[in-house]
């Protein structure tokens, strides 16, 4: 067993020296490491059994689930499109599959560094977004019509996520330099909102937005309940990613704001030439982090009475015929947060790892 | 297909909702205005928002609410109270399709009303002194009438609610049957543990998992729930109690009272075609060859129907074929023609031993 | 340069930094005021009377948990303030769970064993990845399937656990004397860790204080003619006795701690990993065991950087509270949601639920900058 891994891999024979050295090196770690290996391959082998092994795949076999003790994918073939795509009219569905690839496609390019410049993503984010609308909203490219009140489910999610982000990050910025400004009564504002919101259960800033604010603004002013949340969670978002900022702009010597006035240029000059393509760099990973968080927090939506994933996934379940296989439910929706949130997760530390090494 | 029950996700522009929502971000400047701030018009301001706005605003819900308010297999809503809105939107915009169901719990209801988010509530609500005073509520004619009831799992052997002491009842938060339950259980002197669930699949689920003892909820809708949704009905029972017995009316903002008139004789039509016996089917028959002058009127082969609610004189000529008399949204909703198979009892015309009527049509 | 023009551009640069000030300051409250009146017109176009009177009104609901006695005859500011104890409960609970949790997951991810570092890993990865009101309406809808309270599963007839939650048997002490208890072990703990106690043997000092005190004050102060030890027993519906938590607690607690543990766990790991090797190292070379080592040299150097970031994961968690109103959980947000709605004085409330939060979060905040100064300074 032992001989086994060195033999194997004569690649990795120096890495299985450490490991079996760490992992079996005294009779504690052999005990530890057979104990946990084997629980885990368990927990593995349970696990592929309920999901794949035993599991009933197809609608039509819906009769069998009663009888097997593993997962009943059934559900999940007769009402994924519910999941996916809420309550969007069941013929426009091939709209809301493009729209999310759309969605997909611009946060796996904006992973790529041919992307990274304030510009190139900006355009690229600004694009995707469009793409996005137009396909879901379809007046403008002459298809039916469908507003916001008919989006839901997967589809909802990117859709909130996205205008976040599009939205929060200018603001995240405009806040981050006005934190940072010279005049007192601007720092002080930014300084009061920041904290004021980051105090704050995002919940109460959105339920604030969907049922607060129409009292407060007169009526003209309201707009839609999804863009007054879509714009309460840019702000949530921007008071957070200002800090990132501010951490970034930290890292800048002073000296180069300096310089660039020594030279003669004026703030805007300094700030866009000079300075921020470099705080970009610095927040980058930080940046990810906070999208991640982002697109983890818009699960919170369903409280206010959005159609979104989560809510689809309950409604998807809410029949007598597929109420006892509510946990195939979450479990796909948890899939399906996981692989995003997982992936995008690891390309930041990745980055991080790899931004640590060139400052070296 | 069947184009009543059709989905149409129709209204104000998005263009304009993201313009809107642009201008929001600079809010702080725009408030500037607000010092000059418009004043309500003369005529119903909600009829002609609605009417420039091409679409009519309804209240959805966040889930299902079986027979009043659901979501079928192709996403569509329907239900009685989905065809009412219907019905109104006809009655305003000659076209049942122009009506917009926006989803919400139980809680949001009001909130989205008085903001603007829907036009009127037309929700199972029940019509309160609370709501139509402190909450700035305007309520309709009851078109409903429905109390609550506590259904329990048939194993307790219970059949009273003097049977729940220590037990567990569960209710849907923001409802008046949250007070009526607690308040009752307080006079029989019955102490429970309530928990209240913010959506009705929630509630469903925790009390078919026996989270709960009891399910408090408005009496149709247990029985509807009972018929359909649970695999053996025998193993549960509607307890004997009648905690209240409320009229269910719609709701509108305080303060229009065009839009009140209406939407009560929207309501009053539909009642005045099934007693007439105007259905769906024969309401072009009935047009052309009134039986009789109240007919004629009603139909607007009489002028007076439309001007003095300022609207077609055909209006509810138009509805009544678009939806169906009362009688029909019933039957197709909730009795006969449903799967719940719903007596009328009390919710029949008076005439039929019922306790609904309309105005007087003169 | 011309002296002049130099000049000339200072107070031009002056003047309209202070026209911009002066502007942002106009806008501001000109939004207020706008704001104010906006509400004022709504309000009474709704015929809402605004105001706090409505405190003092009866609620007519009951709602799902509240530590103290509850009816529905309370007053709207009681009810409020059981929620508000609700969410702080639930809140340092969670806290206090997970900071433990975090530390014990964040050392295994520092471990150096393989298969250790690998299953605190999967833990992390999991647990972090999916969103905590999944997490919780997930571990609500497994916890609600779970065997009625008639067929409860028990451990010998002491504990049950069954839908309704987990029932053991408790000390039959009064709500206060209990109360009293809880802060003093609470005041014990931070005592121990400004003392700079290590952290193992903190630990045990505290648990076995805590053991005895509870021992003592449960023969001492035991109600008259009432047993030591309440033991739940099933009585018609409900169990009777001991201490129920009820199942929306338990799904609360549990799924707030998984999520905010897997987070502490990453903040622990990265204060873990600043400890200069050297230091270990040189833990090793005086034969100290690893115990020692990681209790009495990497704990409190990694202390210093881990303070900051943890006070962050306590606000986090403390905001994360308000989640219960998807699981019917009764914390202060559920409590203000259910009272706009029973009432529809949304403004009050809103401002209420903002001021506790603010109140909660800058207390914890200004707890957290005291501990790192305490840390900082001892330090040196």
């Amino acid at each position: 067993m032992r001989m086994s891994y060195a033999d194997t891999t004569q690649r990795l024979g120096l890495w299985a020296a450490s490991f079996r050295k760490r992992g079996f090196g005294t009779p504690l770690a052999s005990v530890i490491s057979i104990l946990v290996y084997g629980g885990l391959a368990y927990c593995i082998w349970l696990a592929v059994d309920w999901a794949i092994l035993s599991a009933v795949w197809s609608a039509k076999d819906v009769a069998r689930c009663g009888d097997t003790s593993g997962a009943c994918w059934s559900v999940i073939d007769a009402r994924h499109r519910l999941i996916l795509f809420g309550l969007y009219p069941y013929e426009e569905h091939w709209r809301s599959t493009l729209a999310c690839v759309a969605i997909i496609a611009t946060v796996i390019l904006s992973c790529f560094p041919a992307a990274w410049s304030a510009w190139r993503l900006a355009v690229l984010w600004v694009v995707g977004f469009a793409t996005y609308y137009l396909l879901m909203e379809g007046s403008l490219l002459g298809l039916r019509q469908v507003t916001t009140d008919g989006w839901g489910g997967l589809a909802l999610t990117l859709f909130l996520f996205s205008a976040v982000v599009l939205l929060g990050m200018p603001m995240g910025l405009g806040l981050a330099l006005m934190r940072r400004s010279e005049m007192p009564v601007v720092r002080l504002f930014a300084m009061v909102l920041i904290d004021f919101i980051r105090s704050l259960p995002l919940l109460t800033t959105l339920f604030t937005a969907a049922v607060v604010l129409p009292i407060l603004l007169p009526s003209w002013l309201e707009g839609d309940k999804i863009w007054r949340v879509i714009v309460a969670f840019a702000l949530f978002f921007a008071c957070y990613q200002a800090e990132v900022f501010r951490g970034a702009f930290q890292a800048i010597p002073k000296g180069q704001f300096e310089a660039g006035k020594a030279l003669g240029l004026g703030y805007w000059s300094i700030m866009f030439r000079l300075i921020l393509p470099q705080v970009f760099r610095h927040a980058l990973p930080s940046t990810i982090n906070m999208v991640v968080v982002t697109f983890k927090e818009t699960a919170i939506v369903i409280i206010i009475g959005f159609f979104d994933v989560l809510a689809s996934a309950k409604a998807a379940f809410g029949t007598g015929e597929w109420s006892p296989h509510y946990l195939e439910v979450y479990i796909f929706v948890a899939a399906i947060y996981w692989v995003f949130i997982f992936s995008l997760g690891q390309y930041g530390e990745y980055l991080k790892g790899r931004m640590a090494i060139a400052e070296r | 297909m069947l184009h009543v029950n059709t989905y149409v996700p129709i209204y104000r522009t998005n263009k304009e909702g993201i313009m809107k929502s642009l201008i929001a971000i600079g809010a702080t400047v725009a408030a500037l205005t607000t010092l000059s701030a418009t004043t309500a018009s003369a005529q119903s301001a909600t009829v002609t928002q609605i009417m420039e706005r091409g679409t009519m605003l309804c209240s959805g819900h966040n889930g299902s609410y079986f027979g009043f308010v659901e979501v079928n297999d192709k996403n569509e809503w329907k239900g009685l109270d989905i065809d009412l809105c219907r019905a109104l939107t006809t009655a305003i915009l000659g076209d049942p399709e122009k009506a917009q169901i926006v989803p919400l719990s139980w809680a949001q209801r009001f909130p989205a009303l008085q903001s603007g988010d829907v036009d009127v509530i037309i929700k199972a609500t029940g019509w309160t002194m609370g709501r139509d005073t402190e909450l700035g509520l305007q309520f309709s004619l009851p078109y409903f009438f429905g109390g609550t009831q506590i259904m329990a799992h048939g194993d307790l052997g219970i059949t009273d609610a003097t049977g729940l002491e220590g037990g567990t009842v569960c209710v849907e938060a923001g409802t008046t049957i949250e007070r009526i339950v607690a308040n009752y259980l307080q006079t029989i002197g019955v102490t429970t543990n309530n928990i209240s669930y913010e959506s009705a699949a929630e509630l469903r689920s925790a009390y078919l998992a026996n989270r709960c003892d009891a399910f408090a909820a408005w009496g149709p809708f247990l029985a509807v729930l009972r018929a359909t949704e649970i695999d053996n009905p025998d193993a549960h029972v509607i307890l004997n109690d009648q905690l209240s017995s409320e009229p269910i009316a719609a709701a509108m903002r305080q303060g229009d009272d065009g839009f009140v008139d209406m939407v009560n004789w929207t309501i009053a039509s539909l009642l005045i075609a099934e007693e007439e016996g105007i259905t769906s089917a024969n309401v072009d028959e009935m047009v052309a060859n009134p039986p009789n002058p109240r007919v004629a009127r009603l139909l607007g082969v009489e002028p007076g129907m439309g001007e003095r609610l300022g609207i077609r004189d055909t209006w509810a000529r138009e509805m009544i074929a678009a939806v169906g008399n009362f009688g029909e949204i019933y039957d197709r909703n909730l009795g006969e023609g449903s799967p719940y198979k719903l007596e009328r009892g009390l919710n029949n015309l008076w005439s039929h031993g019922g306790v609904l009527y309309a105005p007087i049509l003169d | 340069m011309d002296m002049t023009t130099t000049e000339d551009l200072r107070a031009r640069s002056r003047r309209r930094k202070l026209i911009i000030q002066t502007l942002l300051l106009a806008v501001t409250v000109i939004a207020i005021l706008g704001a104010v009146r906006s509400a004022q017109q709504n309000l009474a176009a709704l015929g809402i009377t605004s105001g706090f009177g409505f405190l003092d009104r009866a609620t007519g609901w009951d709602y799902s948990f509240s530590l103290v006695e509850r009816s529905i005859d309370d007053p709207y500011w009681r009810t409020l303030l059981v929620g508000f104890g609700n969410t702080l409960f639930v809140g340092f609970v969670s806290i206090f769970l997970s900071t433990i949790l975090g530390l014990i997951i964040g050392t295994a991810r520092d471990s150096a064993h393989p298969a250790i570092n690998a299953a605190a890993t999967v833990y992390v990865q999991i647990f972090r990845n999916i969103p905590l009101i999944l997490q919780a309406v997930f571990l609500y809808s497994v916890l609600i399937h779970f065997p009625g309270p008639r067929q409860a599963v028990t451990i010998a007839d002491a504990v049950f656990v069954s839908n309704r939650g987990l029932m053991m048997p408790g000390l039959n002490l009064s709500l206060g004397v209990a109360l009293g208890l809880l802060l003093t072990l609470l005041a014990l703990a931070v005592a121990l860790i400004l003392r700079k106690v290590p952290l193992l043997r903190g630990f045990g000092i505290w648990l076995a204080t805590s053991v005895l005190l509870c021992a003592v004050t449960a023969v001492v102060l035991r109600p008259e003619g009432g047993t030591i030890l309440s033991i739940p027993e099933l009585k018609g519906l409900r169990f009777v006795g001991g201490i129920t938590v009820p199942v929306e607690l338990v799904a609360m607690i549990t799924s707030i701690t998984l999520y905010g543990s897997a987070y502490i766990a990453e903040v622990v790991r990265g204060g873990l990993n600043q400890v200069p090797r050297g230091l270990t190292e040189a833990g090793q070379a005086l034969g100290l065991s690893p115990g020692a080592i990681w209790g009495r040299i990497k704990v409190p150097m990694a202390l210093r950087s881990i303070v900051p970031p943890l006070g962050n994961q306590w606000i986090f968690i403390m905001k994360a509270t308000t989640i219960g109103i998807a699981i019917g959980y009764s914390d202060l947000f559920y409590i203000v949601s259910n009272s706009i709605t029973q009432s529809g004085q949304t403004l009050e409330l809103i401002f209420l639920l903002m001021a506790a939060f603010l109140l909660v979060n800058f207390s914890i905040a200004l707890f957290v900058n005291w501990l790192n100064a305490r840390l900082q300074l001892k330090a040196h």
